[in-house]
């Protein structure tokens, strides 16, 4: 907003006693699993490999964090820029899985559409937010046509469609969430949330074990895993969203279950959705940017759903950022 | 049911620093902006400082192919690379001395993403590098330029072509197109840090073909030493 500071002061950063708990949370976490690991070495309980694979994990962890809650905490700008650098570099690592890296038009079509609908974003221009989806489209659609190449129109555009559809618009929601200013516990509650229901299928089906979920498009998930999953994202979020949401129309036990449930659900499809993708190609990992992780988006996939999901529910209800100047560039 | 061609990356799965020195690296969009504006930086140079003049550019056949020059100088690959235009431009890439240009990793980061140069490992080639390039100069349908002596002239004069040649394009349709490269060595000899200004002439001849050639090593002779002859026919007084 117009006069913001460059980083936000610490009692704006903290204002919210929920943002207090997620990092509280988070941090407790960290260092649990760091003993864990510690112990499993100390008495070399677990395999090598298997205490390796977990080290890199927890590695890349620790300098994961600082770099998806930094920019939450450090403002608006920060946070728009940092979603921006994500769909960026999940849209790089989809071209090159997918093969449309090499379609330079679709790929010069998507950047333009990636990089406008944060623009509208960072404008809070929600008119120009949301017209940016079919008027993207439309630009996909005709791009590469000047080429005079129609072999392959369909596959290309229809691959520049889905990538700026996942890594544009949708992610774009989670920016746009920091127009609000009481966005930092929500975005650090469906950051948290998305990676608690990863770690609590990962338990669960570990746990339990029992009949897989889809076996030929993610041998490792299993029933068990996928309800115990749900369960837990599902009231942890409903916990978290009644303080968030306190007062509001959302407040309601009903509604905050409903919102659980969306995000536990469009989370694990996310997962799902990417394994599918994956499976298509014939890839186990789309990248080695994250040690122990594999590419940016084997880690962030399951945000992807969220992010739109949870932000037209939060919209009904409560809407992002009604009372605030919008316009902030193009206005004049 | 429809059946996509879903091709990823060849090098998918690499961290940066491989890639750079990888055989199978693939340029996306962001490497091709850093490689045009660098191409333009290229001939703004060789046109300021060399005057370079260029004849018998219609000799070049669309890709692939791969284009050969005698080699004295760095400014070598840098005139080859300048003069391709279009889709020959967008494709090409230079074989490079690996233990010249990819053992730093700045280097390596300019001459992959300037150049767009692959590494050769010079007496160490495996054979299956070979092959690699083989392959992706048909199937990616690219421009190699190489240098066929493997090594700068520190006399100015020819030296013998090595067979490597002939192992990349033996028995297949790819034409070879050879040029002669005229004051690259007065204007920046191997022994030389930079370069000085002086003028530079590229003559690009007819293209030849070696389908009938036999993929082995006698055939990857016969290949290097007709390289050789038509290189030299270009220079000037042969």
């Amino acid at each position: 907003m117009a006069g913001e500071p460059f980083i936000a002061p610490i009692g704006v950063m903290l204002a919210s006693p929920v943002t207090i708990w997620i990092l509280a949370a988070v941090f407790a976490v960290v260092a649990g699993a760091a003993l864990v690991i510690a112990g499993l070495s100390l008495t070399g309980a677990a395999a090598p490999a298997m205490r390796r694979e977990l080290r890199l994990r927890l590695l890349s962890w620790c300098w994961l964090l600082p770099l998806m809650f930094g920019p939450v905490l450090a403002g608006r700008v920060w946070t728009i820029a940092a979603v921006t650098a994500l769909g960026l570099l999940c849209f790089r690592e989809y071209a090159r899985a997918t093969g449309l890296f090499r379609d330079w038009v679709i790929i010069g079509a998507v950047l333009l559409g990636v990089l406008a609908v944060n623009f509208a974003v960072l404008d809070h221009w929600y008119g120009f937010f949301v017209a940016l989806w079919p008027l993207t489209v439309g630009v996909i659609a005709i791009a590469s046509i000047p080429v005079d190449r129609p072999a392959g129109y369909i596959q290309r555009s229809a691959l520049g469609v889905f990538g700026y559809m996942l890594f544009g618009a949708g992610l774009a929601h989670l920016g746009y969430m920091a127009n609000d200013p009481g966005y930092r516990p929500i975005l650090l509650m469906l950051m948290a949330t998305v990676a608690l229901s990863d770690v609590a299928a990962f338990t669960f089906g570990k746990l339990i074990g029992g009949p897989k979920l889809l076996p030929a498009t993610s041998p490792n998930k299993s029933v068990a895993g996928a309800l115990g999953a749900l369960a837990t994202t599902t009231a942890v979020v409903a916990f978290l969203a009644a303080a968030v949401f306190q007062g509001t129309n959302m407040d309601k036990p009903h509604w905050l279950v409903c919102f659980g449930l969306i995000v536990g659900i469009a989370a694990q499809a996310g997962d799902l959705m990417l394994s599918s993708i994956k499976r298509d190609i014939g890839i186990k990992d789309m990248g080695v940017t994250l040690p122990g992780h594999g590419g940016v988006l084997d880690r962030f996939n399951s945000l992807l759903l969220v992010a739109p999901a949870a932000f037209h529910f939060i919209g009904y209800f409560v809407g992002f950022g009604l009372q605030q100047p919008t316009r902030l560039i193009t206005g004049g | 049911m429809m059946d996509w061609q879903l091709k990823p990356a060849r090098d998918l799965g690499l961290s940066g620093r491989d890639r750079l020195r990888s055989l199978s690296r693939e340029p996306g969009l962001p490497a091709a902006a850093i490689a045009f504006l660098w191409r333009r930086l290229l001939r703004g140079y060789l046109a300021l400082f060399h005057g370079l003049r260029v004849s018998g550019v219609e000799h070049l056949p669309p890709p692939p192919f791969v284009l050969i020059a005698n080699h004295a100088s760095h400014l070598d690959a840098l005139t080859l690379s300048a003069v391709l235009r279009g889709a020959a431009a967008r494709r090409a890439f230079v074989l490079a001395a690996g233990d010249t240009f990819f053992t730093s990793l700045p280097m390596a980061a300019f001459a992959a993403h300037a150049i767009n140069a692959l590494p050769i490992w010079r007496r160490r080639t495996r054979s299956s590098d070979l092959t690699t390039l083989r392959m992706r100069l048909l199937e990616d349908r690219l421009v190699l330029v190489l240098f066929p002596e493997g090594t700068r002239s520190r006399d100015g004069a020819i030296a013998r072509f090595q067979p490597g040649i002939g192992a990349l394009i033996a028995g297949t349709a790819v034409p070879v197109v050879p040029c002669w490269i005229e004051g690259a060595f007065a204007a920046w000899p191997a022994q030389r840090r930079l370069p000085r200004p002086g003028p530079l002439s590229l003559r690009i001849g007819a293209p030849l073909r070696f389908e009938t050639a036999e993929n082995g090593r006698a055939g990857w002779e016969t290949v290097a030493t007709a390289c050789e002859a038509a290189v030299g026919d270009l220079a000037p007084g042969a």
